[in-house]
């Protein structure tokens, strides 16, 4: 037990030891150098001065900002040093009731050192009269701030998203070293998710000050660290070209660079002007955005799912391929409709007189409903499903901004809610992209990069690569044979004299797409319009949507043409395109 | 009832009492300009406190360490409730809300984790298997340890470490090992430093160079220390100190509480609080020294630890000799679940001291 005792003597030892220590350092501060604290807690003078980061910019692809800094005019008076015979003259310049002044003077009656805000953001004009004036308006001085301005407006305003002021909450549950209570945080898009980059470090300093307020020395100083800046791959230049072409509609514009997976284009309407949501006195446009009922805050290309309609058949076309069901020469009979069995419903075919007998190629062609009822039937759910999951549908997509899911149905799906059953029905709707089928339109986008990069589900990004991407991107493993069956047919969407895609057609380059005309009752259809560029040597992938346009090959396929000829003429200056003459046999020739 | 008063150690009882009651006087002339009725629950935590000590010592300590493992149970179930259900204040997840009151499991756990510990170690052989048993002391530490780091709580999580080594040397750990727990420590220490969140690395920063960060935590570290350096010998008079009462110190009635005292009664009240502090510790110490049960002995080292580390910890980062963590001051901060910790803590000593064998 000797041991015990020894060790509890230790233990006294250590405590008691600890103990004095902590007297003599609370002597050495207390006393000896209490001077020194005493003069500065008297003086009470130490003021935090808190040095706002700039922002860094947004820019595009080619250096023109998205989201930028600019300055703000803001009128500010010291109360102490305001001479009321003033108040005439200030109340004209910036057109304010004399007793609004007053009242705002009178709001820190204790402090009126303080400077107080009398208008914020007045305008350079007015800013450089009241400077000029300022030797008469005793008090008065401007105080310039940096805002965050969007000079692109409304284009791509849901990928850039906007800043707004942090929350009480946000305050009380965030670092406190990194946001002050008045600081700035990205709420939505890029500005958000990039925004520990963006904003920067903030930095500080403690200042002593007399009693006047006036600084006398700078006891410790952190300088801030400017956020950096951010380079997106979209190309501010092609979209402000084709926002007109969309015009008033509802839709989207998606184009990808099938190399790279950079986003050059990332257009959904209607859109917004973000600046709405950093100027001040704006509340009411903010409320309106809010509240419209076309959802302009949406952004429809990532966030909104849709039923793909006959864009889906590229993912039937290629379960059916790969599964063997089918080969691009299996030849189905097209009456105009389908049955499942001699008593079913008819399943309709868009063209009620029938396409006759069909394969892949004129299947695909034509947009042949009944073609493809078939491929679902005999590929099954099960399997439409596998390669739906494959091909990146209801799937998440890894993109810098949030994206959702979109959905893809199966059997087990719904039966997993009791007394639901899944009938063939539904297969062969699912197979036509029809029924419980949701997809965004930068999931089809997705789609349409394996169709054109022969199987490479590439991965979307905002952001411009400056280097050669690290590794192979992802491949979907199916035969080759079965995506350049599907590209050939794609090809005759836009080139064949029967193509639903003819109106998209362009007579310098060659284009492969697929229309879609997705059933939304009781309003219009949606349209769509997916395909890829060149068709040779695939360069760009390209989505068209038209929520509730009516038809794809007739809204989408005539609004692509004049998007991929924008884009000819702003890139054919750099390169050369070349239409290969293709003689009407060699389309003939597929059947 | 009589029974119960028999052999009580009113030295202690008073010495508990007393600076718990004192701190009325701090706390008020810490808050007396809000609006919050911080000394009416505080006074009412004083009692319900009391009223806990007193069962405490009636069922005495035996009663808890035959139970330690389902109380040890409880209150790991609670550090993960926390951080499942609980309330979010000033950025970190530690409270439970009950109607108005809040409840910090952490501060409970500490008592169970020493009931824990010292019931496991006395059922060990103290030569035999010595390894094993400090594996398993470990994991028994290390949950609720890592379960409060995840709070994040860095200052309670601290407390464990404290209390753990306390225990294990008067238990008898052989000396080499408590040197390769230290350097395992020491070796550790840059991987935990990436398990923490930024603001805690800062926090540790600025304890070695306050100017690092003027705005937020090296602030408080400066002007804690002015508030106490300008009390002077003599303090600037209750009610008094600018420093405190200009709200240049955040939080000066929870964790900040010593720069009231160390600026309105100046270096003589802190030496009067030192000392006050010493002697109860002393005390602490004495009734381990003296108990002939091992169990008893193992759960007073627990308990010396616990009150004096965090008394060292909280007086000394205000004077800049210790990083600035979430630690209260035993007794004197306001917050409900601390003084009911300390007061059950206390409990289990003049409990041990009632109920030692008379030679």
């Amino acid at each position: 037990m000797r041991t015990i005792a020894n060790r509890i003597q230790l233990f006294k030892i250590g405590v008691y030891g600890l103990l004095f220590l902590l007297l003599l350092c609370l002597f050495q501060t207390q006393v000896i150098r209490t001077g020194h604290y005493r003069r500065i807690s008297e003086h009470n003078r130490i003021r935090l001065i808190r040095m706002m980061a700039p922002r860094g910019e947004i820019t595009d692809r080619n250096g023109k900002p998205f989201a930028t800094s600019r300055p703000s005019y803001n009128v500010a008076v010291v109360p102490e040093d305001f001479d009321p015979k003033d108040l005439p003259v200030l109340s004209k310049l910036l057109d304010l009731s004399p007793s609004e002044i007053r009242k705002q003077l009178s709001s820190v009656r204790s402090k009126s050192l303080t400077p107080v805000l009398l208008k914020k953001d007045i305008g350079k004009e007015l800013a450089i009269q009241i400077e000029e004036k300022s030797p008469l308006l005793s008090g008065i001085f401007i105080d310039v701030q940096g805002v965050r301005y969007y000079p692109a407006y409304e284009i791509s305003a849901h990928v850039i998203g906007y800043i707004g002021k942090i929350s009480d909450a946000e305050y009380r549950s965030f670092d406190r070293d990194a946001y002050a209570i008045n600081s700035d945080i990205g709420r939505t898009g890029i500005e958000k998710s990039f925004d520990s980059l963006l904003r920067g470090e903030d930095g500080g300093k403690q200042i002593e000050v007399n009693a006047r307020g006036e600084q006398l020395n700078v006891l410790s100083e952190k300088l801030p660290v400017p956020g950096a800046d951010v380079q997106l791959s979209l190309d501010i230049e092609l979209q402000s070209r084709i926002a007109p072409i969309l015009g008033e509609k509802n839709g989207v514009v998606l184009m990808m660079d099938l190399k790279t997976g950079e986003m050059l284009a990332m257009l959904s309407n209607p859109s917004f002007d973000p600046n709405v949501f950093v100027e001040s006195g704006r509340d009411r446009d903010r409320i309106k955005l809010m509240k419209s009922t076309r959802k302009p805050l949406v952004n429809r290309s990532i966030v909104s799912a849709y039923p793909p309609g006959s864009v889906f058949k590229l993912v039937t076309a290629l379960a059916g391929l790969e599964t063997g069901k089918i080969t691009p020469h299996t030849t189905f009979h097209c009456p105009g409709y389908f049955r499942l069995s001699a008593r079913s419903r008819r399943f309709k075919c868009w063209e009620s007189s029938g396409h006759g007998d069909v394969n892949l190629f004129n299947a695909l062609e034509r947009s042949c409903n009944v073609f493809f009822y078939n491929v679902g039937r005999l590929v099954g759910e099960k399997e439409l499903s596998r390669y739906s999951h494959a091909l990146g549908l209801g799937e998440p997509v890894p993109l810098e901004i949030p994206a959702s899911d979109g959905f893809i149905p199966s059997a087990e799906w719904k039966e997993r809610k009791p007394g639901e059953h899944w009938y063939e029905g539904e297969t062969v709707t699912f197979a036509i992209g029809q029924g419980y089928v949701q997809t965004t339109p930068l999931q089809i986008l997705r789609l349409i990069s394996v169709m054109a990069t022969d199987g490479k589900i590439l991965k979307p990004t905002l952001i411009k690569q400056t280097e050669a991407p690290a590794g192979e991107p992802e491949t979907v493993p199916v035969k080759k044979s079965a995506l350049k069956a599907i590209r050939q047919g794609m090809l005759k969407v836009i080139e064949s004299k029967y193509g639903t895609g003819q109106l998209a057609r362009v007579d310098f380059m060659r284009l492969a797409a697929k229309t879609g005309t997705a059933q939304a009752p009781p309003r219009l259809a949606h349209a769509w319009f997916a395909g890829f560029f060149p068709y040779e040597e695939p360069r760009i992938a390209l989505v068209v949507f038209v929520e509730h346009g009516g038809s794809g090959g007739l809204v989408a396929a005539s609004l692509a043409k004049k998007i991929v000829t924008v884009w000819h003429e702003l890139y054919s200056s750099t390169e050369k395109f070349v239409k290969p003459a293709l003689p009407p046999v060699a389309l003939e020739g597929m059947r | 009832m009589i029974k119960s008063f028999k052999d009580i150690h009113w030295p202690v009882l008073f010495l508990t009492v007393g600076i718990s009651l004192s701190s009325i006087f701090f706390i008020y002339s810490a808050t007396f300009r809000g609006t919050d009725h911080f000394i009416v629950k505080q006074l009412m935590w004083i009692g319900i406190s009391l009223a806990a000590m007193w069962l405490v010592v009636s069922f005495g300590y035996r009663t808890f360490l035959n139970t330690s493992y389902l109380l040890y149970g409880i209150s790991i179930l609670l550090l993960a409730g926390v951080l499942i259900f609980g309330h979010e204040r000033l950025g970190a997840q530690r409270w439970f809300q009950i109607g108005s009151f809040v409840l910090q499991p952490s501060e409970l756990s500490k008592i169970s984790t020493i009931l824990a510990l010292a019931h496991f170690l006395i059922s060990r052989d103290r030569w035999i298997g010595q390894k094993r048993s400090l594996f398993i002391a470990g994991g028994m530490v290390a949950l609720p340890f890592i379960l409060i780091l995840k709070q994040p709580d860095l200052g309670s999580a601290m407390v464990f470490i404290a209390i753990t080594i306390s225990i294990l040397l008067i238990w008898g750990i052989r000396l080499r090992y408590l040197v390769i727990i230290f350097s395992l420590a020491l070796i550790s220490a840059p991987f935990l430093w990436h398990g923490l969140k930024p603001y805690q690395q800062k926090r540790l920063t600025v304890f070695l160079n306050p100017s690092v960060d003027p705005l937020g935590s090296g602030y408080t570290a400066i002007q804690s220390k002015i508030a106490v350096g300008s009390g002077g010998l003599i303090g600037k008079g209750w009610l008094r100190g600018t420093q405190t009462q200009l709200d240049f110190v955040p939080e000066h009635h929870t964790d900040f509480i010593f720069c009231v005292v160390g600026e309105e009664f100046g270096f003589l009240g802190s030496l009067l609080l030192i000392f006050l502090y010493g002697a109860l510790i002393g005390y602490a110490i004495q009734i381990m020294d003296r108990t002939t049960d091992r169990g008893a002995q193992l759960l007073a080292a627990g308990v010396s630890a616990m009150l004096f580390f965090q008394i060292f910890i909280n007086i000394g980062m205000t004077i800049g000799i210790a990083p600035i963590t979430g630690i209260t001051l035993p007794l004197l901060s306001y917050g409900g679940s601390s003084l009911l910790a300390t007061f059950i803590a206390i409990g289990f000593l003049i409990s041990i001291y009632k109920e030692r064998s008379i030679f």
